[in-house]
């Protein structure tokens, strides 16, 4: 699946970049995810994502390393995990780019990844709307974080 | 083999109840079995117990209600094709659940559990949609009805909360001198593509009311209120000769989304090849007629 | 009747071709594996095993199911007929008959299936026309006959029946 968005979010780009490193916050920030560790400052961390598609219920550890940081700028990662139970793979690349807007800043997200595994029979159509659900309410979340 | 699971039989709602709030997610309710079995088949999903609802009594029946039909949740595929009441009444149901999936489905396959299941693919939302569907949840919180445009959300999505049951849909027969069809779409086993339309003719030839609802091409089946909107007024042969223009419209409107049955725009582009027939059908039925046409992989209810 | 006490197993007493039989199956067993397996019934086929091609068809109070996608415990209570019980000792259904007359088998893999569905159409409409086989059996594939043979036989079948009344 390939999501892009434009997420305009109250916080200069410095104090953005300082969020986007606050791993707890963000972790809160992304449906689904929660126990968010750092297993090597800057480079690794490890999360538990649960998703939900009607009746179909995903749960899997990602595994997140950062393979591109720019201070204030630009940031890339890489999340991948399995979920044993019903074989599904996740493997996705996430590039965040900061964009000076007057006080102000606007994210530039874009992710994109695949699906494997018995999850992929949903279709990629599906897997595509839920992939854009989760970047709008991250977006959302976000903004809230930034606010608040 | 499936995995082990335990097996209850609840007789009343209250007991259902009661299970659902022991066991919340580790539990699936279970009718048919005919999506259920599969998903437990292919491991998608796990579950520690099925609740069966087949002994609750009442669930399956299917009967009328002030001007309305209701059909129980439990009620199969095969209750409704045969239901006197419902050929009756809401004809073209009937005759839709005619041709859901095969015999065997249609034998073992209830109502509930095909629209609380919300596979895209499939007919029978649409053509409830068209019957201007309400679906009657019960929870021990109460019970509540919600329009099948509110009640399916998108693919495999409902707005049935987990304490909840399914426990009939509601529908509004059609008027006298009403014409419609259905028409079903595919080459594979679950439909590509399902058209319902009807249109009730007032007694000066003129089309007073019309339902027109697109399903399987996007993650739910949708009214197309607008396209609708455009039929008002329009005798049988202004109908006819509208086809083409109602069917770019229905085409503009509809949500497709992309899967193994077809891009976006091949749907997008079926639902204008496929609501331009209904309407050709649909005409000449309000006429008096019957067209008699056959389209390649396709079922004319 | 059932026995629910211990709910993942459950005593089911049903017939099988006119027998009596008593089995204490759990709950998660499907129909297909205790035909097959503790009965000893091989005629209905796992294929697809999801209940698409119909080479598990057998009957059940006279309704066709998928047994691959159904579970034994939906049996307690019922008669079930597979295609061991149609015909009897050496003498074959007129179905079976039928359907060595005109050409309908040829692996034979669909057929047990095709059988039954056929003799769940009879039953319910004796002299069935080719339309109505042909929907009544879409639910069953077949990859060798082209289906024709199959619905002559069918067909077949129907007419004397017809001819009675």
């Amino acid at each position: 699946m390939n999501v892009r968005r434009a997420l305009p979010v109250a916080l200069p780009p410095a104090a953005l970049w300082k969020l986007l490193w606050d791993v707890p916050r963000i972790v809160g920030c992304v449906p689904g995810c929660v126990e968010a560790r750092e297993v090597e400052p800057h480079r690794r961390y490890t999360a538990q994502m649960s998703q939900r598609v009607g009746p179909i219920s995903l749960s899997l550890p990602l595994d997140v390393s950062v393979t591109g940081a720019e201070p204030d700028c630009r940031l890339a990662l890489l999340a991948r995990g399995r979920d044993p139970v019903i074989g599904a793979e996740i493997a996705m690349q996430v590039i965040l780019v900061i964009e000076a807007q007057g006080e102000a800043s606007v994210l530039h997200v874009e992710a994109e990844g695949r699906v494997l595994g018995k999850l992929g029979a949903l279709g990629h159509g599906i897997i595509q709307r839920k992939a854009e659900e989760a970047v709008d309410e991250f977006g959302a979340r976000l903004q809230r974080a930034a606010a608040g | 083999m499936l995995r082990p699971f335990a097996l209850y039989r609840p007789t009343t709602l209250p007991e259902l109840g009661d299970l659902l709030a022991e066991h919340g997610s580790d539990a699936a309710i279970y009718a048919g079995g005919t999506e259920l079995l599969l998903l437990l088949k292919e491991g998608m999903i796990r579950v520690r117990c099925l609740i069966d609802v087949k002994r609750v009594a009442g669930l399956d029946a299917i009967a009328s209600d002030d001007g309305a039909i209701t059909i129980g949740a439990t009620a199969r595929h095969r209750a409704v094709e045969r239901s006197v009441l419902l050929r009756e009444r809401c004809p073209l149901l009937a005759g839709v659940a005619a041709h859901v999936a095969n015999v065997r489905v249609r034998h073992v396959g209830t109502v509930g559990g095909n629209l609380a299941f919300a596979d895209p693919h499939s007919d029978l939302a649409t053509i409830c949609l068209a019957y201007d569907g309400v679906v009657s949840l019960w929870s021990y919180a109460g019970e509540r009805q919600v329009p099948l445009t509110e009640f399916v959300l998108g693919a495999y999505e409902t707005a049935r909360r987990e304490d909840e049951i399914m426990t009939s849909v509601r529908l509004r027969p059609w008027p006298r001198g009403t014409a419609g069809a259905y028409l079903k779409f595919g080459v594979y086993e679950r439909p590509t593509l399902g058209v319902a339309l009807a249109v009730t003719m007032s007694s000066a030839g003129q089309v007073s009311e019309a339902r027109l609802a697109v399903g399987c091409v996007g993650p739910r089946p949708l009214r197309l209120p607008d396209v609708e909107q455009e039929m008002i007024g329009a005798t049988a042969e202004d109908l006819g000769d509208a086809a083409k223009p109602l069917a770019d419209a229905a085409a503009e409107a509809a949500e497709t989304l992309a899967d193994l049955h077809g891009s976006a725009d091949y749907k997008r582009e079926m639902t204008r090849v496929f609501v331009r027939r209904a309407v050709a059908v649909v005409a000449a039925r309000a006429a008096g007629r019957d067209l008699h046409e056959r389209y390649p992989h396709t079922v004319v209810v | 009747m059932s026995d629910t006490r211990t709910p993942s197993s459950c005593s089911l007493a049903f017939t099988v071709n006119g027998r009596a039989v008593t089995l204490e199956v759990p709950a998660h067993v499907l129909l297909l594996d205790v035909l097959r397996e503790r009965l000893g019934l091989k005629g209905a086929k796992r294929s697809c095993d999801m209940q698409v091609c119909g080479a598990c068809t057998v009957l059940v109070d006279g309704s066709p199911v998928s047994s691959c996608t159904y579970l034994a415990v939906e049996a307690d209570g019922a008669d079930i007929l597979t295609v061991e019980g149609l015909g009897h000792g050496d003498t074959l259904d007129p179905l079976q008959e039928a359907f060595i007359e005109h050409g309908a088998v040829q692996c034979g893999f669909c057929t047990s299936g095709m059988l039954m569905s056929a003799r769940a159409l009879l039953a319910e409409d004796p002299a069935p026309t080719r339309e109505r086989v042909a929907h009544y059996l879409r639910g069953n594939l077949c990859r060798c006959t082209g289906y024709t043979k199959v619905i002559d036989a069918i067909v077949a079948c129907g007419r004397p029946q017809e001819a009675r009344t």
